[in-house]
């Protein structure tokens, strides 16, 4: 028995594994089947009556999310019949949706507006008072729902029990007064709400730290990796072209990584990204200096300076290559290998897991930075907690490369203060905090948004970052710094 | 045009007792009297016999047995699906008996439940269920009562237990007391209830005979259905196709309502003239009336015009060639002076309510056509609005889970496109004095 079965449709030959559905294969093939309860990674409900085909042999229209794929069927997604049916099942959704688009957060990225341009173009016939339902709930720190704008597909249902397990929402009531909502005294809590408005087709779901502040049109995205955790999931980042301010994170599929969701956490992992959050240029002892005369400052104080004297703590939130590049130019200036030592937040659980992806390992690239290290014969001392083994080698210069998401580290005031007491303290990060103001030197660097490079999630997948523009034109990634420091210090020897 | 088995020719209803044999006899509930009348042989017929469960698979196949709760399918073939060997299996008695106008059910439980129970157990013992239960509608408090004490009885007689009859063979029965879902009598969404979830179809496949109640092979049958089935052992497949027509075999029960002088469950052979039925057993019409229409088989049947009565006998085929369909056998007799717009908004008022919403083009649909309907009967409709209705019915069929959709469809279709001129008047007067508030 083959375990593979060839279909076509519209024509098209196209072989998929034994036990795939007529949806799996239209996908496979690329032909689009207009769907909103399907979704691939939820269980199949087919309730919505969207993805209707033809297929030959069947008296009556198929749905093809539920029909299972057999050798030699045909499938028709394009005739008459399947189009009428189409726009007749767009016509059915809509008849009770308040088509209020102009005030829907979802304008731009709904799919009944979708739909409509691709398969539908009709004429309402709809005439009669709407069904009107409970509007702008709140149903947790992280979501609105509309009830009305809802079309029941029932994919947030099954995302409850299914991804979460929490089952806190039901679809109550019945006919065409079915109304989705959250069980009595129960509240979405959960680190993977915005999922929820995500896979919402409709304006149902909208996000409350989105909705209202920008028109999705104005958004350009870029495929890149989430820093937030050491899972590394795979995302678009959402910045408004015009204005480069950054407005959120949604999951990009990755089966190997991510599936088809994120964690909360990492949608917050657009804030630290605007100007207003993060340093804008260097500050030596408090005062603002241009990026030369910082650099110059570095280089005149490791200069000269024996490797061992050069203390160089790091975090691992940055890419291999800012490490490469930091520790080839730093070798070169110091003759030696400085001493290394990497930063854990004292807090940290770094094998803690969730369950679906959140790792308590928020750096997303420790086993990137351990490869570097190992590939420069680097033993780094850990430093979780307890500092003393930094201060016990009493260095001349101490080069802090500071976490990029601070959340990751709750203690992170008191390990500043405690890294701003050494000599000749240099920040390479964007910490607003009270505690970076401490040091001798800080130097902004560029966020993960702003370079290319890679990070090595928790299970050894090497994963590129893509570079947008930097917010701040004068700002740039570490090993840019310590390159620029190589040649200052060669040139000044 | 099917013709009727003369057989019937000045032969009365009362001759064509099987389902009504206890019809007047005193204490008719009690295990006593059931016994007397039969009662259990066949029961015993089978398991001292020795049959095997093909035997009598292949008995009721030979039968003509259909399927009474409407939807009409070879109750041997569904037995037969059943997959062989060993593994839980569950039998399932849908007594959510719900249709307007039906009450056939409901008349067998009264006359005497361990019909029903008997046939249930060589059901069960066909298909190799060791388990069944009864899901009865919330509101039938006596026919609740009636299949306990019939259950507690059967227990107490040894019909039910680990080991009936002593024969080795162990079957358990239970009733589950639904909520008065119309749609729990859909027999997925009778399985999604009687598991505890909200009662909605679930899709298909896979089938239930393959994996339905809490995932395994399970039969659901309607209780008419099943309470013919001793009977049809005692007396032979043969016995059972006297009645009826070569496709439609057996009897029936036909509940009739509407202003007909003599209303009620009655039993008669399928093929039977319908308008024999209402004229002559039933007394036709109060006060000489004349009939406008007839919904043959409970509110999902497409309506029938009183020329197309004439003619009709009362079989799945007959039923099926006029474009209507037996259902579940409820004859809603509509008379000259109830208009055919009121009867639309009434029924559509009905399904509207009863969309358990889950498919879009019903729980949309539905909502819809009662606008459409009630609009027209409160004056506000314009005309091409029928046209309207049959249309949008038209868009609501054979795209959904389940077949609910289709029943609404059926009389949102049928009633505008073969009363149209009633909906003209409504359009003439704009204002009704029909018209409902």
């Amino acid at each position: 028995m083959s375990n593979q079965v060839t279909l076509s449709i519209n024509n098209q030959s196209v072989t998929v594994p034994a036990g795939s559905t007529i949806m799996d294969a239209a996908q496979k093939a690329g032909v689009s089947v207009p769907h909103f309860c399907w979704h691939p990674g939820l269980s199949i409900a087919g309730v919505c009556r969207f993805c209707m085909v033809k297929v030959e042999g069947m008296p009556k229209l198929q749905i093809a999310c539920n029909t299972p794929a057999s050798e030699g069927m045909k499938v028709d997604t394009v005739s008459d019949e399947v189009k009428e049916t189409h726009k007749w099942a767009l016509e059915f959704h809509l008849i009770n949706h308040p088509l209020d688009c102009p005030i829907c957060d979802q304008a731009g990225e709904c799919e009944l507006q979708n739909y409509y341009m691709k398969v539908g173009k009709y004429q309402s016939q709809m005439e009669d008072q709407k069904v009107l339902k409970p509007k702008a709930l709140d149903v947790g720190d992280t979501l609105v729902l509309d009830t009305e704008r809802c079309i029941l597909c029932s994919r947030c249902v099954r995302f409850e029990d299914e991804v979460t397990k929490t089952s806190t929402l039901g679809i109550f009531n019945r006919g065409d007064q079915a109304t989705i909502g959250t069980y009595p005294d129960r509240k979405i809590k959960h680190n993977y709400s915005y999922n929820l408005a995500d896979i919402c087709p409709v304006g149902a779901f909208t996000a409350k730290d989105f909705r209202f502040k920008c028109r999705v049109w104005f958004l350009k995205e870029t495929k890149t990796v989430c820093p937030g955790c050491s899972t590394g999931c795979n995302v678009n980042l959402f910045q408004n072209s015009n204005q480069r301010e950054y407005y959120r994170l949604k999951p990009r599929h990755n089966a190997d990584v991510n599936g088809h969701w994120m964690c909360d956490t990492g949608r917050t992992m657009y804030e630290h990204l605007n100007a207003s959050a993060r340093l804008a240029s260097p500050l030596l002892s408090g005062q603002s200096i241009s990026s030369a005369a910082a650099l110059q400052a570095v280089a005149d104080a490791v200069k000269g300076l024996s490797a061992d004297k050069v203390a160089l703590v790091l975090t691992a939130q940055y890419t291999n290559e800012e490490y490469a590049g930091v520790l080839s130019s730093l070798k070169t200036v110091l003759k030696g290998t400085p001493k290394v030592f990497v930063w854990r937040d004292e807090s940290e659980k770094a094998d803690d897991f969730d369950g679906i992806l959140f790792r308590g390992d928020r750096n997303p690239n420790t086993r990137g930075m351990m490869d570097v290290l190992k590939e420069h014969a680097i033993q780094p001392t850990m430093l979780k907690g307890d500092f003393s083994a930094l201060a016990g080698t009493s260095p001349e210069v101490t080069v802090v490369m500071g976490p990029e998401i601070e959340a990751g580290y709750p203690n992170l005031q008191k390990a500043l203060s405690r890294f701003s007491e050494m000599k000749k303290a240099v920040y390479f990060g964007n910490s607003l905090t009270d505690a970076a103001k401490k040091f001798w030197l800080r130097v902004p660097v560029k966020t993960f948004a702003e370079k290319s490079g890679t990070f090595v999630n928790f299970n050894g997948v090497a994963q590129k970052l893509k570079a947008n523009p930097p917010v701040f034109t004068n700002v740039k990634a570490v090993d840019e710094y310590f390159a620029e420091v190589g040649k200052l210090a060669h040139t000044a020897g | 045009m099917p013709v009727m088995n003369s057989a019937y020719n000045g032969r009365q209803p009362n001759e064509f007792k099987v389902l009504t044999e206890l019809e007047g006899i005193p204490n008719s509930r009690s295990l006593e009297v059931y016994k007397k009348h039969g009662g259990y042989a066949a029961l015993e017929k089978i398991l001292k016999g020795k049959m095997s469960q093909e035997e009598v698979i292949n008995i009721v196949k030979a039968s003509g047995l259909r399927g009474r709760g409407g939807a009409g399918f070879p109750t041997g073939m569904k037995w037969g699906f059943v997959p062989k060997g060993e593994g839980e299996k569950y039998l399932i008695t849908n007594f959510d008996e719900g249709e307007p106008g039906t009450y056939k059910d409901r008349y067998i439980a009264e006359l005497n439940a361990h019909m029903l129970i008997e046939g249930k157990l060589i059901a069960a013992y066909a298909i190799g269920a060791s388990k069944s239960y009864i899901y009865l509608r919330g509101e039938f408090y006596d026919e609740i009562a009636w299949c306990e004490q019939a259950i507690k009885e059967a227990y107490a007689a040894g019909y039910l237990g680990d080991n009936v009859m002593g024969t080795g063979f162990k079957h358990h029965m239970d009733v589950y007391i639904g909520a008065g879902a119309y749609i729990c009598g859909e027999e997925t969404g009778l399985i999604s209830s009687l598991e505890g979830k909200k009662g909605q179809p679930k899709l298909k496949p896979p089938f239930p005979a393959v994996k339905g109640y809490l995932g395994k092979p399970t039969i659901v049958n309607n209780v008419e259905t099943l309470a013919v089935v001793p009977w049809i052992i005692r007396n032979g497949a043969e016995a059972y196709k006297k009645f009826g027509t070569e496709k439609s075999a057996g009897t029936k029960l036909f509940n009739i309502s509407g202003p007909v002088v003599r209303p009620g469950c009655y039993e008669l052979p399928l093929g039977y003239p319908l308008k024999r039925f209402i004229y002559e057993d039933c007394g036709g019409l109060i006060g000489g009336k004349k009939l406008k229409a007839v919904i043959p088989g409970g509110a999902s049947a497409p309506v029938l015009t009183a020329a197309e009565v004439e003619t009709m006998t009362m079989d799945y085929e007959a039923f099926a060639a006029a474009g209507s369909m037996l259902g579940s056998g409820a004859v809603i007799v509509i008379p000259e002076d109830v208009s055919m717009v009121e009867v639309l908004e009434n029924l559509m008022h009905f399904f509207k309510d009863e969309s358990c919403g889950q498919c879009t083009p019903c729980r949309e649909g539905t909502g819809w056509l009662l606008k459409m309907s009630r609009g027209i009967l409160q004056g506000e409709g314009q005309p091409g609005d029928e046209k309207k209705i049959a249309e949008v019915a038209g868009k609501m069929m054979g795209r959904t889970i389940c077949t609910f959709s289709d029943a609404a469809a059926g009389p949102a279709r049928s009633i505008p496109q073969k009363f149209a001129h009633e909906f003209l008047e409504y359009y003439k007067k704009k204002s009704s004095a029909h018209g409902q508030g």
